[in-house]
């Protein structure tokens, strides 16, 4: 990334490597008044590695079972390879980090260049991906619920994976452009409206079935029949709280640093609020850990698949509905 | 380790990627860059790695944390109580739409759709409830589904006052109906189970049929 303008960095050497002792000594100073937050490497490592363990998880029982190749759960899929990536990120990282403090790489400037600007493109492909998993996951819900009779027609296989395949091509370009570009405000500004823009999108979109779903829970609780009690319709407002309020709190103070970054790195406050980096950091990689737990555990086939995998790792997995005596452990 | 990038260090913008982990470098790694920079004496000591060091300092030069009115983390704890009232007030909201419900219909309309929702569970419902070869989700994803055809059905013929046969392909009926169309035994929260997809799929996927065989019936084809 600084590739473009290497003669600029050694132009003035006079400059740059005397006041840097006072710059230090006076940086130290500063910086006192608000200390970086610092997470111990344990947790980070913990919460990274339960993040990319879970995800992983997910992918492998979604591959090994047959009957869980649906668009519905390739989009949990993508969601999931998002969450690993940026998990992965951030293990890259501390790890990276770990060698610096002990001092092994520091000589090869080309190599830790484009190990950063891989690793960099990597987080923000997690990030875009992210965002377009859980807006192709709610759509696929709308279509599911809005045009269910259709609903075969419209999301085949084939489409659920080409839709895939763009989103992740677009998320890997903006990726690599955001990281090429990352100090215009032409990348930084579009980044941060996109992520507000997508969650009210996904809002209206969870709002408008729940609306849906509250109307025919009502329809159903004037029949004779029906047990449906006013509680099902709290659990379904506090469902999707739960899920819009752990996207915003992961990922929304992660956007406000970028924009405080860009726009006032020199304010005190701002600059109080950018020294809680890592716990935004840790956040991030909590939504790794959170998002399976809400999308994906909720499903009673993977459910099934997963314990068929720990109970039985050696049958097949591609009969969920049999009878019961065949539910054995080969 | 980050390079900074150098553009922005001189015009005082810092770039994400920058950002993304120069908080963390700076502090963990200035000590391994003073000790390198300390040693160097020749142009050798001017290498990338040197200036990136340096120009990270120079961006978060000064800050002067001087005269302060509010508290220095005002911001910190300004966004987190934005944050934590939003999603309450998102909470109340969604509990206000359940308890404010859709306007009551007629009792003649009301009773004409108990009807036909019986005689389609009735219908439908044996099969489900003989089979013991589904599990238990699938029937009540297919119960749901079954219940959302038969209110299709039932508001077009209402509605339409035609003798158009349940054409369920029609998707502009759907629209026309949209909030009283489907129907649904459980809330959003069940959502995420409401498997139509896979069930839907039953009969198309092959590995149902080749390798189990111990369905003894067929699998209910919509």
């Amino acid at each position: 990334m600084n590739t473009e303008r290497p003669s600029n960095l050694i132009k003035h050497p006079g400059q740059t490597s005397i006041p840097s002792l006072e710059n230090i000594s006076n940086f130290s100073l500063n910086i006192t008044d608000c200390t970086q937050v610092v997470v111990p490497e344990e947790v980070f490592f913990t919460v990274a590695a339960a993040g990319i363990l879970e995800n992983l998880l997910i992918l492998i029982a979604v591959v090994r079972n047959k009957n869980l190749h649906l668009p519905m759960y390739f989009f949990i899929c993508s969601l999931a390879i998002s969450d690993m990536l940026g998990s992965l990120y951030k293990t890259l990282e501390n790890i990276f980090i770990i060698l610096c403090k002990m001092g092994y790489l520091t000589r090869h400037g080309d190599f830790e260049k484009k190990l950063d600007d891989a690793m960099d493109s990597m987080f923000i492909l997690s990030l875009l991906g992210s965002i377009f998993s859980l807006l192709a996951i709610a759509a696929d819900r709308y279509i599911t619920i809005f045009y269910a009779l259709r609903y075969h027609n419209i999301m085949t296989l084939r489409r659920a994976l080409v839709i895939l395949a763009i989103i992740w091509a677009f998320c890997a370009g903006s990726s690599i452009a955001i990281a090429l570009f990352s100090y215009e405000a032409a990348t930084v500004i579009p980044f941060t409206i996109l992520f507000p823009l997508m969650m009210f999108f996904i809002l209206c979109l969870y709002i408008h079935m729940f609306l849906l779903a509250r109307s025919h829970a009502k329809k159903i609780a004037s029949l004779p029949s029906s047990t449906v009690h006013h509680r099902t319709n709290m659990k379904g407002a506090i469902t999707l709280t739960i899920f819009l309020g752990v996207f915003l709190c992961c990922w929304a103070p992660f956007v406000l640093h970028i924009l405080l970054a860009r726009f006032c790195p020199h304010n005190p406050y701002c600059a109080c609020y950018m020294s809680i980096f890592h716990v935004n950091g840790t956040l991030i990689m909590c939504n790794a850990i959170i998002n399976p737990m809400i999308f994906a555990f909720r499903s009673p086939e993977l459910r099934s698949t997963f314990k068929k995998m720990f109970y039985c790792p050696r049958s097949k997995l591609k009969i969920p509905t049999i009878t019961p005596k065949v539910m054995l452990c080969l | 380790m980050r390079k900074s990038k150098t553009p922005k260090a001189v015009l005082g913008v810092s770039p994400l990627t920058h950002f993304i982990s120069t908080g963390l470098y700076l502090l963990r790694c200035r000590m391994s860059a003073l000790r390198l920079i300390s040693n160097r004496t020749s142009q050798q000591a001017l290498s990338n790695s040197d200036y990136t060091w340096d120009y990270e300092y120079y961006e978060y030069g000064p800050v002067s944390f001087e005269g302060l009115k509010a508290h220095k983390y005002s911001i910190v704890i300004g966004f987190w109580v934005g944050l934590a009232v939003f999603v309450i007030f998102m909470f109340f909201v969604l509990t206000l739409l359940t308890k404010t419900g859709a306007p009551h219909q007629d009792n003649a309309e009301l009773s004409e759709k108990r009807f036909h929702m019986k005689s389609f569970v009735a219908e439908f419902g044996r099969p489900l409830e003989s089979d013991r070869v589904f599990s238990h989700q699938m029937a009540e994803e297919s119960q749901s589904l079954f219940h959302f055809c038969i209110n299709e059905v039932d508001h077009m013929n209402k509605e339409k006052e035609s003798q158009k046969g349940p054409s369920l392909e029609s998707n502009t009926h759907f629209q026309e109906v949209p909030k009283s169309s489907a129907m649904f035994e459980e809330d959003l929260h069940c959502l995420t189970k409401f498997n139509i997809p896979n069930f839907v799929n039953t009969e198309q996927n092959s590995s149902l049929g080749e390798d189990d065989l111990l369905i003894s019936e067929p699998p209910i084809i919509l």
